[in-house]
């Protein structure tokens, strides 16, 4: 026994000294509450936030659904829709608890195709503006709308992506410098992909309530899958798996990345197609199709040399598409702003893991066989190819 | 990629597209409107059951506000009367400026600043020839006047640099006095600035100075003031109203008989917006600018006036039935200025 038994034993003693601050802590907390601390401040006016997480138009009716995101109760004691004070309801109730929800029914006449603008008085006086730049009856949950939304997510997820695959025969003949130069094109659209998907984050950021801190749930969700990628990943490395089975699991991982990026891409098209800012006409169609094609050709540029096999390939695909579907049906029929900024920014998190693997992976074969520029051009490449076909469809 | 912006963008210029396959929104006016609105017990939806309209959900609470827009329609306040030594009348008249919380539409409270507690502040109404004496006291935090439109000395004025009258602080007071001119329908506010403020938190009332003889006798005579509120102090009004509270007289139609003659002094004091008006439906009104002349201006039914302007109406009902009133700046009637007149036989 020559350790010192403090740091062996869990005893009462340690157990004291560790409740210690915690007990002076919440003394200081008493007294800072029972003494004003010394700032005498008594708030002028109340701070009040409430937010209008979103609005559904039926045949003669608005519906405000609504967040109190402020410290303290609120009631909601006034409706005016475009400069007309407008008898309203709420349910359950007109004051909102902090954090609460609620839902303000106005019977209101509206046209189809015209702006409103809404404003929400609390009973402090305090106006909370929304606007309805097009107004339509908000889809319904019904079946029909399901399947809709379960079609534009196979439009612009799922066969994009698995018609990028389907270079996958023609891509195998090219030779190592080539697939370099094709791993970092991929680069190039990950990063590209990866920067969209954090400002589509940041903003939906804004609009979601201020108590669930949006900017910090990008941190802690970017970070976490980073991280929880590269553990996974090294762990796979360190089992002694050969390079072509961790080219493998790296083209998964890149799916898996496009696929959360594509899940964004289905939660703003649900949404905007809820708020009729959307018509998703034959040529927009045909503007996600080509651009979209870039990802399946991300997502097998690194097993080209290898045979990953149909299942595989199935698989790959699957997964880098068919998350717009489910973004879509979140999006258009149960739009979150707090959720679509973790999804958002797990999928930005995924991709820039994605990249940095990449990255691993090019190293490996320029150790061998140095060749800056291509990976250079290939990068710049991967870049532009979605900044001009996004030219081709703002 | 493709964010949700560009897909707006897009959207925006390439019109609407497989949308108008869900189906186009079926308008108008159902059944179930008019029921879903269980608050509202008097006024035009429940008379014709014609559903939706603007209007507050509610009742303000006017025992708590101290006073009644209905009452304050026919409230003169003809002052405390004597004859001073050489025969003229004198009449003294008591304001006090207080800052109160007035609830001026259902669950929103306004931090006002009024005469004698109310908006608007009491119509003062003397004869011309009058020898008028206002006692004021200042009992709220700022300082206050009273300014009278008339004809007056410089002293008596009301505004900052004219003398004591020109600012009382608060707890202290001042006696405006000068003889009523000339006869007609006039107005007093305070004059401190920030003016627009001052005005707009509620410092504002009718003064009426009857001719020597009078005018015609009518069966019914009110006091119509006809302001703005501006609960969130952005310089904007949020709510339009006559007589202190928005959409009163919608909800308490304003009970007249058919052939009784009325007169209407209306007086604007909108803060902020440049023009109020007045429309009377369904019938025509003469109309005395300013009440200086016997004679009516003009016949018709609609008129305009900007900030301090202000007239009397003479009109009678030849129908019964409800009838609206209201600003013809109908943004500002769906805001609360908009009334009936109820005309029973």
């Amino acid at each position: 026994m020559t350790e010192n038994p403090t740091t062996k034993r869990f005893s009462l003693r340690t157990l004291g000294l560790l409740l210690l601050p915690i007990i002076a802590l919440a003394g200081v907390i008493f007294l800072f509450l029972s003494t004003g601390g010394g700032l005498d401040l008594e708030p002028a006016a109340p701070v009040e936030d409430l937010t209008i997480e979103r609005y559904a138009l039926e045949p003669g009716g608005i519906a405000l659904h609504v967040r109190n995101a402020g410290p303290e109760p609120l009631t909601v004691a006034t409706v005016i829709v475009n400069d007309a004070v407008w008898p309203f309801t709420v349910e359950p109730e007109a004051t909102i608890p902090r954090l609460g929800r609620a839902v303000v029914h106005l019977e209101y006449p509206w046209s189809e195709g015209e702006a409103y603008g809404i404003t929400l008085f609390t009973a402090n006086a305090i106006p909370f503006e929304v606007d309805i730049p097009v107004a339509f009856t908000t889809p319904q949950p019904t079946t029909g709308t399901f399947w809709s939304f379960a079609l534009i997510g196979v439009y612009v997820g799922v066969i994009p992506v698995f018609l990028g695959i389907f270079w996958f025969p023609a891509l195998r003949q090219l030779g190592r410098r080539w697939l370099v130069f094709l791993m970092a094109v991929t680069a190039g659209l990950l990063v590209f992909l990866g920067l969209d998907t954090l400002v589509e984050a940041l903003e939906n950021a804004a609009n979601a309530p201020a108590p669930f801190q949006g900017i910090g749930l990008i941190g802690i969700g970017a970070v976490a899958t980073f991280l929880l990628l590269d553990a996974l990943s090294r762990r796979q490395a360190s089992t002694g798996t050969d390079e072509a089975a961790q080219r493998l699991s790296i083209a998964y991982m890149i799916a898996t990345g496009i696929g959360l990026h594509n899940l964004g891409e289905g939660l703003s098209i649900g949404a905007a197609y809820n708020v009729g800012e959307i018509a998703l006409g034959a040529f927009l169609v045909v503007g996600f199709i080509i651009q979209n094609i870039t990802e399946g050709l991300g997502i097998i540029a690194p097993v080209l040399r290898d045979r990953p096999g149909l299942r595989s390939l199935l698989w790959m695909g699957l997964i880098g598409g068919a998350p717009a579907i489910l973004g879509a049906w979140i999006g258009g029929l149960a739009p979150s702003p707090t959720l679509a900024v973790l999804f958002l920014a797990v999928g930005t998190g995924a991709i820039f893991e994605v990249v940095y693997e990449i990255a691993k992976l090019v190293q490996k074969d320029t150790s061998r066989q140095p060749m800056p520029m291509t990976v250079f051009y290939g990068v710049l490449t991967g870049m532009l190819l979605l900044w001009v076909t996004g030219l081709l469809i703002k | 990629m493709n964010h949700k912006f560009s897909r707006r963008d897009f959207l925006k210029a390439s019109g609407v597209g497989a949308l108008s396959a869900l189906g186009a929104a079926v308008l108008g006016y159902s059944k179930s409107r008019a029921e879903g609105q269980p608050h509202r017990s008097v006024g035009m939806a429940t008379q014709h059951g014609n559903g939706a309209m603007p209007g507050v959900v509610g009742e303000v609470d006017h025992a708590a506000n101290g006073f009644d827009p209905t009452e304050i329609l026919t409230d003169f306040d003809y002052g405390r009367v004597s004859t001073l030594p050489d025969g003229r009348t004198l009449r003294e008249f008591d304001l006090i400026a207080l800052n109160k919380t007035i609830e001026v539409v259902p669950g929103i409270e306004f931090p006002a600043w009024t005469y004698n507690g109310r908006i608007p502040g009491p119509t003062l109404r003397c004869t011309e020839g009058d020898l008028v004496r206002v006692h004021f006291k200042n009992g709220s935090n700022h300082p206050h006047t009273v300014h009278f439109h008339g004809i007056h000395p410089a002293s008596m004025d009301g505004v900052p640099g004219t003398g004591p009258g020109g600012g009382v602080e608060p707890g202290g007071e001042f006696t405006y006095e000068f003889e009523a001119e000339p006869f007609g329908l006039h107005l007093y506010h305070c004059h401190v600035f920030p003016l627009a403020r001052h005005i707009a938190k509620g410092l504002y009332g009718a003064f009426i100075i009857d001719p020597r003889d009078g005018r015609p006798p009518v069966d019914r005579e009110m006091v119509m003031v006809m302001h703005g509120l501006d609960v969130d102090f952005d310089d904007t009004n949020d709510f339009y109203a006559v007589n202190g509270i928005p959409f009163h007289y919608q909800n308490h139609p304003i009970q007249i008989k058919v052939g009784e003659t009325v007169r209407v002094y209306l007086v604007n004091i909108l803060e902020f917006d440049l023009i109020n008006s007045f429309h009377l439906h369904a019938n025509f009104f003469n109309y005395y600018p300013t009440g200086t002349s016997l004679t009516p201006a003009e016949y018709t039914d609609t008129l305009m006036q900007t900030q301090a302007q202000r007239g009397i109406l003479e009109f009678s009902y030849k129908f019964p039935g409800m009838y609206m009133f209201h600003a013809h700046n109908t943004e500002f009637a769906e805001l609360g200025w908009a009334g009936m007149f109820e005309v029973t036989e």
